[in-house]
């Protein structure tokens, strides 16, 4: 019961609605009672014959008022408790989206998308049940209760309310074992059916195996055993939740057997009337809910507990990287990298060693080696993606920790290596970092990208939907959709991180050639895997292992005869073989 | 996943139809169903009738006969124990009903989309099919567990409580009656007003959420580019959007779902005792008829209710079976009736052209002809044409020009079965089922021991498996983990060759494994030389030096041909290739 202390922040907030969703609550339940009332008094005057036209109208006007009061305040609680509650869910979707645009991208390598998506989904819900349902049926549960079982004690009589209520503990007791196993049932059931979901997925990927080797009806087995499997834990949940109705039956029926029982006894004895006993067989009807509740409650509280707790665990997580900076401008962007050792988090051995590296304001700066050899991570650390205390990088001789996270960010302009677009038109995701840029900028860009052309012959040109959603473009497309976007920006600094492999060798000339006129003055640095990207670079660096090997220009580099010229003549026979020659 | 939300405010009558005959297909079970419906109905009606019977006929009277009124209390136990049993068992069938509809919905879906031609398969998401046989699926399922159900018991139990109501009280029953109509009314404008309004809030949540995912993988862009702030401030518009959404929806369902009937009741409540307190004051009325109506009337409103909700569910139902019949009715592959038998493992390409979108052609021309026992190779770089090439000799597709034959048959010939178990496939990437090894070589057919052992010999792996803790016996992790690569490669080879195909064919299968492991295949098809023809297409050329004849593909087309030695000694792209491969290793 303690979620409801930890939401105790929202309930105090929020105490307004709580409040008067409390009371109409309360309200309705008291009206609600006094229509039995109503009803055995007039059956009480009907058998004393004292009945007249002007009373009778009485009782009837008095019970369409009560009805219409009761019509009105119903709307209205569900009106004030529903409305909190959906709010609070919004609230903590709201507050979940923020915190992750905080977290440094450390944090998304520990976090999988579909973990952080179920607690802005499925827990989110459960959080909200619990502040709405769950707040109504602790509290209209316990009132309705309280208030039905005081009228009948107080009122009619309590012997007869004892005996009358001997079945109801059994009852909640009953609801509370059909509601655990429903809900572990449900649970097993929704794990039975992912099974199911895996199984098809499976198939259906692997569909070029099944028709090789003509697998069909071992598959057809296959899949009816887990398609059964998931429609037993399915009927079992059926068979539970079919087992409520007999439940309330048997124990409202005993009640309703005692009460009469006894209560023609005391009506005998002359301690009630008729009227009255009527009244209090409706009153009885009224425990069905209370029992209800709490069985509800108690399940509604365990579901709730658990997400909230998840969702306060993402909302605590710290990001790797504090934005404790302060300065917010460079005096100029000469970068120095000096890492005597830098580790990834948990990963055993280092990613560099020993790198001392220097790249003036306005060089072409390119980094080239084999795949994981720690090109990417030099631009990490650049970005400030860890924080490593044998790992330094100096932006105009103050180290990156010292700039505000939006003062670095707004120096360095990256393309990564995954174009990553988002649902929009391609002229909104080329104005990704600079919404107000008008369309001839956009265009500009694009053209600089070598991308126009491409956008042009889509069927609405930059107002084309990309994304999920939109069309599917090629992977060279994404990445000089991708370059674009970064020149926008027209930051100090340009990082081209792998981010020409998907074009085509001509179409990266004209890119590069592009770059060097309109990014005179400023630092480029290439990261890449084809050598051909790097060749007018003022500086080469080669990386292997985290370690540079080789450093000097194009030609430089070649004369060495190392890793570098190798490769060199390597991709050479590739570009051969790749045009057929 | 956007479209499939999609709910049209209009009942497909003749998808309903069809769902619900699946139904009748259990005929016993349906009617056991009825019957227990009805007991149960008339157990619980009964109640207040007996109630009834002892306030006017005993309490009224002061009349207390012991032995008639054990009877009515017996009478009153036997009613209830009656209904609550019958309730339960009905329930019980109804669910019963329920699953078995669903479990051939299923098996003829599933066995409908697996045995599609591939070519099926290129153009839909994976997700989307897996949805369509398991979330539809889902979906007709709460059509018969809750909707049909629901309807059946509520229409059964307002049924008989307006019966029970006439023999009581011809008049109050028609004073009741009123309530009915207006209740209908109410739920009809409800099930209009709501329909277009949830999906409004469905799909604002689903944007809301596909927002969240999208931002979670493009998060590093979105700080790369300073936009945190404009990105949040457009997810709380939507947020705010989507409880604007939700509130409608909640104003609607305090208006007309919960407290509307209630308020109709307490209307028809007003009503009854009206009437009675009026024909009090001019004859004789019987307190215990007014106890059974206050009784039916508060027992009405809740099926009423419950059905109104299960409306949206209808729809959602009908829609998910359209789709699903959708997919059983476009067809699955139909074979002719082919009968060729395959026996020598003559491979021949005729002029063979394909293209997968009529447009762009991947194969051009394509010629040459496998000799029984040969051992052909098929070289090229990337998107040179080696899978398709593949594909098509594996009946995945078919060619749009020229022919492709066995043993000079064309492959539509050619018996199904013939074909799988004389034409061999060992895939680049081993499909590894997490069952034992020995169900992993025979793939479920029957097979001796025997066989098995052999073809794990032929395959080399018997000696790795006779080392394992149960042998042939032993369970694979998911997805082979307890084997290497190289050994997940040749347990599919030993699969393969456990067939005893005469038409081995390799797509690449020694593309992912060390020259250790390629040197056992390589000396285990040596062994097949001659007895087997082999058709392999090859990344690596050390693995194919010693085919009869080498392929070499460009753009679709075959640019040279010729043995290894004979293609090194020319100046060309196999030569080059092999350079290539020399220096990178």
């Amino acid at each position: 019961m303690d979620i409801f202390l930890k939401l105790g922040w929202y309930f105090r907030e929020q105490w307004r609605r709580y409040l008067l969703a409390g009371l109409l609550l309360i309200a309705v339940d008291v009206l609600e009672l006094s229509i039995p009332w109503l009803v055995g008094r007039l059956i009480d005057e009907v058998l004393a014959q004292s009945l007249t036209t002007q009373s009778l109208l009485t009782y009837v006007v008095a019970v369409l008022v009560l009805g219409v009061l009761i019509y009105i305040m119903r709307f209205l609680w569900r009106l004030f408790l529903f409305s909190a509650s959906f709010q609070l869910a919004e609230r903590l979707r709201q507050q979940v989206y923020k915190h992750l645009t905080l977290m440094a991208p450390g944090f998304y390598n520990k976090h999988r998308t579909g973990d952080l998506m179920a607690r802005a989904t499925n827990e989110v819900t459960a959080v909200e049940m619990t502040a709405g349902e769950g707040v109504l049926s602790g509290l209209d549960g316990v009132v309705t209760g309280v208030l039905v079982l005081a009228v009948m004690m107080v009122f009619i009589s309590w012997e007869l309310t004892l005996a009358a209520l001997l079945p109801f503990p059994v009852m909640a007791w009953f609801f509370y074992v059909i509601g655990t196993r429903l809900h572990d049932g449900f649970r097993d059931a929704q794990e039975r059916f992912s099974d199911l979901n895996d199984k098809v997925q499976e198939s259906v990927s692997g569909i070029r195996m099944t028709k090789a080797f003509g697998r069909e009806v071992r598959e057809d087995a296959d899949f009816m055993q887990v398609a059964d499997r998931a429609a037993e834990a399915n009927m079992r949940v059926a068979a539970t939740d079919s087992l409520y109705d007999p439940a309330i039956f048997i124990t409202v029926g005993v009640s309703f057997l005692v009460s009469i029982a006894m209560g023609a006894w005391l009506i005998e004895q002359g301690s009630i009337t008729l009227g009255q006993l009527t009244s209090f067989t409706m009153y009885l009807g009224f425990l069905i809910w209370p029992m209800f509740a709490y069985g509800w409650l108690l399940n509604l509280v365990e579901r709730g507990s658990a997400a909230y707790a998840r969702i306060s665990a993402l909302l605590d997580a710290q990001s790797p990287v504090n934005d404790e900076g302060v300065l917010s401008t460079a005096v100029n962007v000469d970068i120095d990298w000096t890492v005597t050792e830098f580790e990834y988090p948990g990963a055993g051995n280092p990613a560099l060693k020993n790198i001392h590296l220097q790249a003036a304001q306005g060089e072409m700066l390119g980094i080239v080696g084999a795949t994981g050899a720690g090109k990417t991570t030099l631009i990490s650390l650049l970005l400030r993606y860890y924080d490593h205390d044998a790992a330094t990088v100096l932006i105009g001789n103050q180290s990156v920790k010292n700039y505000t996270l939006e003062c670095l960010r707004s120096m360095i302009a990256v393309v990564p290596q995954d174009a990553f677009l988002f649902t929009a038109t391609i002229a909104q995701n080329i104005a990704l970092g600079r919404p107000d840029a008008s369309i001839e900028e956009i265009r500009a860009v694009a053209r600089l990208a070598s991308v126009e052309q491409d956008i042009l012959r889509f069927p609405a040109g930059y107002d084309t939907l990309v994304g999920e959603r939109g069309v599917t473009l090629s992977g060279g497309q994404k990445q000089r959709i991708a370059i674009a976007r970064a020149l926008l920006l027209d930051a100090p600094i340009l990082v081209l991180d792998d981010a020409l492999s998907a074009v085509d060798v001509s179409t990266e000339r004209n890119i590069l050639q592009h770059l060097k006129q309109a990014r005179l003055g400023r630092t480029t640095i290439i990261l890449c895997h084809r050598l051909s990207a790097v060749e007018d670079a003022d500086q080469i660096v080669v990386l292997s292992h985290g370690e540079i090997k080789e450093r000097g220009t194009h030609l430089q580099l070649l004369q060495d005869k190392g890793w570098y010229s190798r490769m060199y003549d390597y991709q050479k026979l590739e570009q051969a073989v790749a045009s057929g020659r | 996943m956007h479209q499939d939300d999609e709910i049209p405010l209009k009942l497909n009558r003749r998808s309903l139809r069809r769902l619900l005959t699946y139904a009748l297909a259990y005929p016993g079970l349906l009617k056991r169903a009825a019957v227990l419906l009805v007991l149960g109905t008339v157990g619980q009606v009964m109640g207040p009738v007996l109630v009834k019977i002892f306030l006017d006929d005993y309490v009224t009277q002061s009349h207390y006969p012991p032995g008639e009124l054990l009877i009515l209390a017996f009478a009153y136990a036997a009613l209830y124990g009656l209904s609550a049993w019958a309730g339960y068992w009905q329930a019980m069938r109804l669910n019963e009903i329920a699953f078995s509809v669903v479990r051939s919905l299923r098996a003829q879906v599933f066995s409908t989309v697996i045995r599609k031609p591939l070519a099926y398969f290129d153009h839909r998401p994976t997700g989307k099919l897996v949805s369509r046989i398991t979330n539809d699926t889902e979906a007709i399922k709460d059509l018969f567990l809750h909707v049909i159900a629901t309807f059946a018991q509520g229409i059964v139990l307002m049924l008989a409580i307006f019966i029970a109501m006439a023999i009581l009280d011809p008049r109050l029953m028609l004073v009741c009656l009123v309530i009915v109509p207006v209740m209908f009314a109410v739920m009809l404008t409800y099930q209009r007003l709501s329909a277009p309004r949830y999906h409004k809030a469905r799909s604002i949540l689903s944007q809301i959420n596909a927002t969240m995912s999208e931002s979670i993988q493009g998060m590093r862009i979105i700080q790369l580019m300073n936009q945190q702030r404009r990105f949040h401030q457009e997810f709380v518009r939507t947020s705010q959007s989507h409880f604007a959404a939700r509130m409608t929806n909640l104003k609607l369902d305090a208006m007309l779902l919960r407290p509307m009937p209630d308020l109709l009741r307490t209307l028809t409540l007003a009503g009854v005792l009206f009437y009675f307190g009026s024909q009090s004051m001019t004859g004789v009325v019987e307190v215990g008829v007014i106890y059974a109506f206050i009784n039916y009337l508060s027992r009405i409103t809740e099926p009423i209710m419950q059905m109104t909700q299960r409306l949206s569910m209808l729809q959602q139902a009908v829609v998910a079976g359209e789709r699903v019949f959708d997919i059983l009715d476009e067809g699955a592959e139909h074979h002719v009736s082919a009968n060729q038998q395959i026996s020598k493992g003559l491979v021949e390409f005729r002029d063979v052209g394909f293209s997968y979108d009529g447009e762009h052609q991947v194969l051009r021309n394509i010629n040459f002809s496998v000799g029984p026992g040969e051992f052909y190779a098929i070289v090229g770089h990337t998107g040179s044409g080696k899978s398709t090439l593949m594909s098509l000799l594996m009946r995945f597709y078919s060619p749009q020009s020229g022919a492709i034959l066995l043993d000079g048959w064309q492959l539509h010939e050619i018996d199904q079965n013939s074909l799988r178990n004389q034409v061999g496939v060992v895939l680049q990437d081993p499909f590894i089922t997490t069952e034992t090894v020995r169900d992993n070589i025979c793939l479920g057919l029957d097979m001796s021991d025997e066989q098995i052992i052999e073809a794990a010999k032929q395959a080399q792996i018997h000696e790795f498996v006779m080392g394992l803790p149960k042998a042939y016996e032993t369970p694979m992790d998911e997805r082979g983990a307890n084997f290497s690569t190289g050994q997940r490669q040749l347990l599919s080879l030993a699969r393969t060759l456990a067939h005893k195909p005469r038409i081995l064919i390799l797509d690449e299968a020694t593309a992912n494994i060390d020259s250790h492991t390629e040197a056992v295949i390589q000396s285990a098809l040596m062994q097949l030389k001659g007895k087997t023809s082999i058709i392999a297409i090859a990344h690596r050329l050390s693995t194919i030096t010693a085919a009869d004849q080498i392929l070499v593909l460009h753009q679709g087309e075959i640019t040279q041909r010729g043995t290894h030695q004979a293609l090194l000694a020319q100046e060309g792209l196999y030569r080059n290739m092999y350079l290539l491969q020399q220096r990178s290793a």
